[in-house]
């Protein structure tokens, strides 16, 4: 039994690699080599709903399409990484925050100056 | 007995809220020894909080006894008071309670919202990073398909580790596992935790600068106290200089800069970083860091003292 994260990315997938919005027993078809059951597929959309990364139609059956593209949930997650939110980094632990020009400048001629000198007051 | 108490914590509380962070932020002896320091500034916090509401209650309750173990029995047990009770007992009993509210709340409240912003980015990351996707020096680490060179971890009962594409083609090997080891000592140390207080004063206490300047020392602390335990597991001819040279080709590379003007808030933290890699000064002598050490334990018990002793004389 796979776990239900791995399901999720699965039918995510799917849904990116179709051409409109697809039917949850369309899905299930093309998900045939897993052998899901249709209330499994079912379990699997309405927690990708809540999580937000599917939306739904009022076609009867409903018929099921990502919210945004894997590229477009990637840039949102990156927008907060390198963001500037106060508490960014009690959320994250990021190796380095960002720095100005000025200060890559300098930090570059620390690094190469380090053999000569590395007396660094202030 | 009982105003002389009050006017002593208060007095610690001002010299808390104020002169102590400040000599403590500028002074130069935590570079050499952030765990000292860490322990320093929890230490202040801690002091802090408990000797302004301990003055509050202290003045508060005056009326209801000589001691604030027996006035706070006499208050909660509905005692009548032995002196007479004026308006400012109540304001100052108000005050430490809506104070005492406000500290703990808003620290459950940080809490409750950092969790629930790491489950929006560990749910992100689990939907946009392929897996099978980690490289050889951090088999354990995601990897997130972006130009920009980043690192980072997210703590918490699921640990994630995550390197971007770009910081994967901008550093070698040695360099990347030293930014692996930086970020495994943050989660192994659970330094999110020793920050998380300091995020939710300054939320809570916008108008004291302390809380500010905490809230950067400690930030800037853990980073050096993580730069330093994974120079410990790094092998290699000189693990300060790779660590080092990390970190600026991380903040050289494509996206890593932010326009001059937008920051300031980091600004100089990184170059200590890389100035205490390259020119390490002496750690702190033994003496130094016990007086150190010495110097938080007394200033909490300072104010403990303060509330309790009275009630034992």
């Amino acid at each position: 039994m796979a776990s239900l994260g791995e399901l999720e990315r699965a039918v995510m997938e799917r849904l990116w690699a179709a051409d409109g919005p697809v039917s949850a027993p369309e899905l299930r078809d093309r998900l045939a080599d897993r052998g899901l059951a249709l209330t499994t597929v079912h379990t699997v959309l309405s927690r990708l709903e809540q999580k937000g990364f599917v939306v739904h139609d009022e076609a009867r059956p409903r018929r099921f399409a990502p919210r945004a593209t894997r590229e477009e949930h990637a840039a949102e997650l990156m927008s907060e990484v390198l963001g500037q939110a106060a508490d960014r980094q009690a959320v994250l632990a990021r190796f380095v925050g960002s720095v100005g020009d000025d200060e890559v400048r300098m930090l570059r001629a620390l690094l190469a100056g380090a053999d000569q000198d590395g007396a660094g007051t202030r | 007995m009982l105003p002389a108490t009050a006017l002593a914590l208060a007095v610690l509380a001002a010299l808390l809220a104020w002169p102590v962070p400040a000599a403590l932020s500028r002074a130069r002896w935590p570079r050499r020894d952030p765990v000292a320091a860490l322990v320093c500034w929890q230490a202040v916090g801690l002091a802090g909080g408990l000797s302004i509401i301990g003055a509050l209650l202290v003045h508060g309750l005056a009326p209801w006894g000589d001691s604030l173990p027996e006035a706070w029995w006499h208050w909660v047990t509905r005692h009548p008071a032995e002196q007479p009770v004026r308006g400012d007992h109540w304001v100052a009993q108000t005050l430490a309670a809506v104070l005492a509210a406000e500290l703990l709340g808003v620290l459950v409240l940080s809490w409750v919202r950092t969790t629930r912003t790491r489950r929006r980015h560990r749910e992100l990351l689990e939907l946009v990073v392929r897996p099978g996707a980690a490289t050889s020096p951090a088999a354990d680490s995601l990897l997130l398909e972006h130009p920009a060179p980043v690192a980072f971890c997210i703590p918490g009962a699921r640990p994630l580790l995550v390197l971007s594409s770009g910081m994967v083609a901008e550093l070698d090997d040695a360099q990347l596992r030293a930014v692996v080891a930086h970020e495994r000592a943050h989660l192994r140390e659970r330094h999110h935790l020793l920050l998380l207080p300091f995020v939710a004063w300054r939320a809570a206490l916008p108008v004291l600068p302390a809380a500010d300047r905490a809230h950067d020392a400690v930030r800037d602390l853990v980073e050096m106290r993580a730069d330093d335990v994974a120079l410990a597991s790094l092998t290699g001819p000189d693990p300060r200089r790779t660590l080092a040279a990390a970190i600026v080709a991380a903040v050289g590379g494509p996206g890593g800069t932010v326009p001059a003007g937008a920051l300031a808030v980091t600004g100089g933290a990184v170059a200590v970083r890389v100035r205490r890699l390259l020119a390490p000064a002496e750690p702190l002598s033994r003496a130094g860091r016990g007086g150190a050490l010495c110097g938080a334990t007394a200033l909490l018990l300072l104010p403990t003292l303060l509330l309790l002793l009275p009630a034992l004389v």
